[in-house]
């Protein structure tokens, strides 16, 4: 018999020396081990009870937990507004669908899920679906389609989607389930081509814009270099549409500028038409269009875009100007073309807009020679090539009461340069800042010098009225001369007051508040609008010379001086007619109540010395100054 | 080496065979706490062994050879032929003082030929954690330490720490080997399994545990043990020791017994830090698995002990009084574990701990454990 260890222990240790063993200990040994077994056991079972319990508890707790995690996941999955789908991998079931995929069905899941595509949809796109998935399926990789039409679904066949498919595999690697994702991408794609489009467009008039035009320049010259064709560019600029915009405001100059390309674009239909800037369009003529034709649209073009336009009840006439050139005679590149064009319409332009010109190698000089004057100008100031004219200005009964002052410019190789030419690059680059406080100047200080108190007239550019702090240099030059500002007169044009309106009338205001008299020049032509008479209290009126030299040939530059002369009266302002030559033009005037009168019958522009006698310097000073 | 053994009874004193030819070095001493109070057992050691080192600890009951004895003191003189000793100790102020007081040890004990320390410490007072972390951070985790904190079978009240001199409380006491000689092997086991589901510590502080899952640990533990075993915690509480894992030394898998109780707030001192946010998962075992647990680690520090070996072998026996709370008569099957692994050729002396130390097998880094077995073997090689 094998006696248990620990019994055998026991005896051991109930056993004496003498081999005697001790019953009553063996018994409590015994009775100990058992006791020791039995709290062993209850303390076994009761912990394997517990943790009975614990566990289950533990794995309540973990299902609530997963539960509420499945809960938040299937509220994502529900809400994002993407389809999501789910199918069996097998026979392509649907097992689930979110709320945004009910939509691109159009039906609800009960009527889905647990259903093939044969049972749901059309054979022919069941058919495609079930390939697709299929090929899923076999293949493990996901199908990823990108901007495809819908193939199924109520949202219409007008819709474009990304769909995405994806195989779910089962713990042990065999397909189990088909997860799809389909995305509605239209508007994303919408967008998309409308950015590229206002990219390449310009967003008044939906035409090409200036990149597209040197795109398609570009892709023209290079076709045109490998077939040896030609064709024609034109470079268009509206005339006076700058103007309709200042005194009709920008929504009106919008209007009219969507008709004007409108018309362009009607006209020229059989060519490329791009708005490259403000008033500016480029037109690219189809190949091997002949000179008479191109010339023959160029006029046409003149003459729609000349035809009024009644925009938002404003009736409003423009005009456009067009250059040509011609590839490959007059550039082989899209640079030259483009200059050239550009020389032709300046051409055109000059010669007194509504005007189409071809180039010639002539204007290129031409151009040139602008480019150039523009560059002496620069150095004339510094190297007193400037010079200041007085003409006189008198009563009608030829009584001299002042000067107005002329600003000429003498070229050491040119001679002198007409006002005409010069005084607009100045302007254009500026100059005429510097150039005009120059003359203002020189201007005040003879005036000052003259033992006559008589008035000298300045005149001032836009430009100088936009630009710099035209008061305070006024105001310089007559604490610096000590010219009384009552005798000092300016004479601003009707461009001063277009533009920013409201500050060029704060200037005049401060400019008359010193004393200084304003007087509106060239009235007459232009707008002559009447708001201005009645917007500032100017102290002259001067009519434009081009209605004193056609009084005698035409009786209606008869009758608008009459009524400016009569208008003037009414408001009290005296008049100045300029131009006047002739001793009848004279005695129209002075029977009409005009107030005072400049031209030759005055006399000419000249340096001061002439008049000296009539600014009232002894002949002393004309010897010895 | 050569190895004497003694016992002492309170019949025939102590008793002793094989007197050394030579004076020995070393002489440890395992008792219970009553008997050692009063230093006159030390007394009497020091009588018969007036030059050597002499160090012992209170215990949770004494182990020599196959046996354990609760009423008997059990000693070891060392003899050792090329390996010298140094003895050293130091009293523990606080608990908080646990790290310093051990760097401060190992700074004592430190040398070029240091082959191995062999700690016994308060086992109440003393955050053995913080002590062992303070003597690796002055000696390197390399030097093999290993040891035990002193005992108080299942009170839990006083234990004490006796080196060169009248044991007491709130001592450490660290033996340090030096020589080319020494042999130094180890083996640390359990045979424990965790059950139930994962714990977390919500809150602690340093080695109280405040909130186990947000409720008082004392709530946990009577619900396992019953009320009317859970009066006699801490004691009963050895019968479910923690598995503590920590996500930041996520290989480190320590297990930890109670071994005070706050009733009124709830909470458990554990024998060292348990970091807040940690794991802690029940274990439990049965006489069966200690006993193979204990077999284990026998078989480890057989294993570890190189041949070569000249004279005697001694295994030091420091195995958690928890342990022998769980196993009750059936203790003495994991000391025929260990014997069977060990082997008739060594010398078996050791106590029942509140605490052991030794690198687990796993990290090599020298540990504190509970309701480990661990076996120290000296010996010395051939020369």
């Amino acid at each position: 018999m094998t006696m248990h260890r620990l019994l055998a222990r026991q005896i051991r240790q109930a056993t004496d020396e003498s081999g005697q063993v001790d019953l009553t200990r063996l018994g409590e040994l015994v009775s100990a081990a058992y006791e020791e077994s039995d709290s062993d056991r209850r303390r076994t079972d009761r912990a394997i009870k517990l943790m009975i319990e614990e566990l289950e508890q533990t794995h309540r707790r973990a299902e609530q937990d997963s539960l509420r995690a499945r809960e938040f996941l299937d509220s994502i999955i529900e809400n994002i507004p993407i389809a999501v789908f789910a199918k069996d991998a097998k026979d392509s079931r649907y097992v689930l669908l979110n709320r945004a995929g009910e939509e691109y069905y159009g039906m609800p899941r009960e009527e889905m899920l647990g259903k093939t595509p044969e049972q749901l949809f059309p054979r022919d796109i069941a058919r495609i679906v079930n390939e697709q998935d299929r090929r899923v399926v076999d293949s493990g990789t996901p199908m990823f389609l990108e901007g495809h039409l819908l193939e199924v679904g109520l949202n219409g066949h007008d819709r474009l989607v990304n769909s995405r498919k994806l195989l779910v595999r089962d713990g042990n690697g065999a397909p189990q389930y088909l997860v799809g994702v389909i995305e509605d991408v239209t508007e994303r794609i919408t967008n998309e081509a409308r950015i590229s489009h206002l990219a390449h467009h310009d967003a008044l008039t939906d035409l090409p814009n200036r990149s597209a035009f040197n795109a398609a320049l570009d892709e023209r010259l290079e076709r045109a270099q490998e077939a040896s064709t030609s064709f024609a560019v034109l470079s268009l600029d509206l005339d006076r549409f700058k103007e309709v915009n200042d005194v009709f405001g920008h929504p009106v100059g919008d209007m009219l500028m969507r008709a004007a390309a409108d018309r362009l674009a009607t006209e020229a239909d059989c060519a490329f038409v791009a708005r490259i800037g403000g008033d500016e369009f480029m037109i690219l003529m189809p190949d091997e269009a002949r000179r008479a034709d191109v010339l023959a649209l160029a006029e046409r073009l003149v003459e729609v875009i000349g035809k009024e336009l009644e925009v938002d009840d404003y009736l409003s006439q423009v005009g456009v100007s067009v250059g040509i050139a011609v590839y490959p005679d007059d550039g082989a590149d899209a640079a030259t073309l483009l200059a050239n064009a550009d020389s032709a319409l300046y051409r055109a332009k000059r010669e007194g807009r509504g005007r189409v010109c071809f180039f010639e190698s002539e204007m290129d000089r031409e151009l040139r020679d602008r480019r150039l004057l523009q560059h002496d100008l620069r150095q004339a100031l510094e190297q007193n090539q400037l010079l200041v004219y007085f003409q006189p200005q008198a009563r009608m009964d030829g009584e001299i009461i002042g000067f107005e002052a002329l600003l000429r410019w003498n070229h050491p190789t040119r001679g002198f340069v007409p006002p005409d030419q010069f005084i607009p690059l100045a302007e254009e680059n500026g100059l005429i800042i510097q150039i005009g406080e120059w003359v203002l100047r020189e201007a005040c200080r003879e005036a000052a010098s003259w033992p006559r108190p008589l008035q000298v007239a300045v005149n001032l550019s836009p430009v100088q009225f936009q630009a710099g702090d035209l008061e305070r240099s006024i105001h310089q030059i007559l604490l610096e001369t000590g010219l009384s500002p009552t005798r000092l007169e300016v004479e601003i044009t009707e461009g001063v007051l277009i533009g920013d309106f409201a500050r060029a009338l704060n200037l005049l205001r401060r400019l008359k508040a010193l004393g200084i008299r304003i007087a509106m020049d060239d009235f007459g032509t232009g707008y002559s609008s009447l708001s201005y008479l009645q917007s500032f209290p100017f102290d002259k009126i001067k009519i434009d010379r081009s209605f004193i030299s056609n009084l005698e040939a035409t009786p209606q530059s008869a009758e608008i001086v009459r009524a400016v002369l009569s208008l003037a009266h009414a408001l009290n302002i005296p008049v100045v007619a300029e131009g006047v030559e002739t001793e009848a033009q004279r005695a129209f005037l002075a029977r009409e109540a005009c107030e005072e009168m400049q031209g030759y019958l005055v006399g000419r522009p000249d340096l001061i010395e002439r008049y000296l006698d009539l600014v009232g310097v002894a002949v002393e000073r004309r010897l010895y100054a | 080496m050569h190895i004497q053994y003694l016992h002492w009874n309170a019949a025939h004193g102590w008793r002793g065979a094989n007197a050394l030819r030579e004076p020995a070095q070393l002489v440890l001493y395992f008792g219970g706490r009553e008997k050692l109070a009063g230093g006159e057992r030390y007394r009497e050691l020091r009588g018969l062994y007036p030059d050597s080192h002499i160090v012992g600890c209170s215990t949770g009951g004494q182990i020599h050879g196959d046996d354990i004895a609760d009423d008997e003191v059990v000693a070891v003189a060392l003899c050792f032929a090329r390996t010298q000793v140094r003895l050293v100790e130091e009293v523990i102020e606080s608990r908080e003082a646990s790290r310093a007081c051990g760097a401060r040890l190992a700074r004592q004990v430190m040398a070029e030929d240091l082959a191995g320390l062999f700690v016994l410490s308060d086992g109440l007072t003393v955050n053995g954690g913080a002590l062992l972390a303070g003597i690796t951070e002055v000696l390197g985790s390399d030097l093999l330490v290993t040891g035990g904190l002193a005992g108080d079978g299942t009170q839990f009240e006083q234990t004490l720490v006796g080196a060169d001199g009248e044991p007491s409380p709130n001592r450490v006491a660290a033996i340090g080997f030096y020589g080319a000689s020494f042999r130094f092997a180890h083996g640390c086991a359990g045979g424990w399994d965790v059950f139930g589901p994962r714990r977390k510590v919500t809150k602690s502080e340093g080695p109280v545990v405040v909130e186990l899952d947000g409720e008082p640990p004392l709530n946990l533990y009577t619900r396992y043990l019953g009320d009317e075993e859970a009066a006699a915690m801490p004691g009963s509480g050895l019968a479910f020791p923690l598995r503590i894992h920590d996500e930041a030394e996520p290989d480190r898998q320590i297990v930890r017994s109670v071994f005070a109780v706050d009733r009124n707030a709830g909470t458990l001192t554990f024998a060292a830090d348990i970091p807040e946010g940690c794991t802690a998962q029940l274990m439990r075992a049965n006489f069966d698995s200690l006993a193979a647990g204990a077999g284990e680690a026998g078989r480890q520090a057989r294993n570890a002990l190189p041949d070569g070996i000249e004279g005697d072998k001694l295994a030091i026996l420091v195995s958690c009084t928890g342990r022998r709370r769980v196993m009750g008569q059936r203790t003495q099957d994991e000391l025929d574990a260990v014997a069977a692994e060990l082997g008739d050729d060594v010398v078996r002396i050791g106590f029942y701990s509140y605490g052991e130390i030794a690198p687990p097998a796993a990290t090599g880094r020298c540990e504190l454990h509970n309701q480990t077995m661990t076996v120290t073997m000296i010996a010395e090689a051939a020369a």
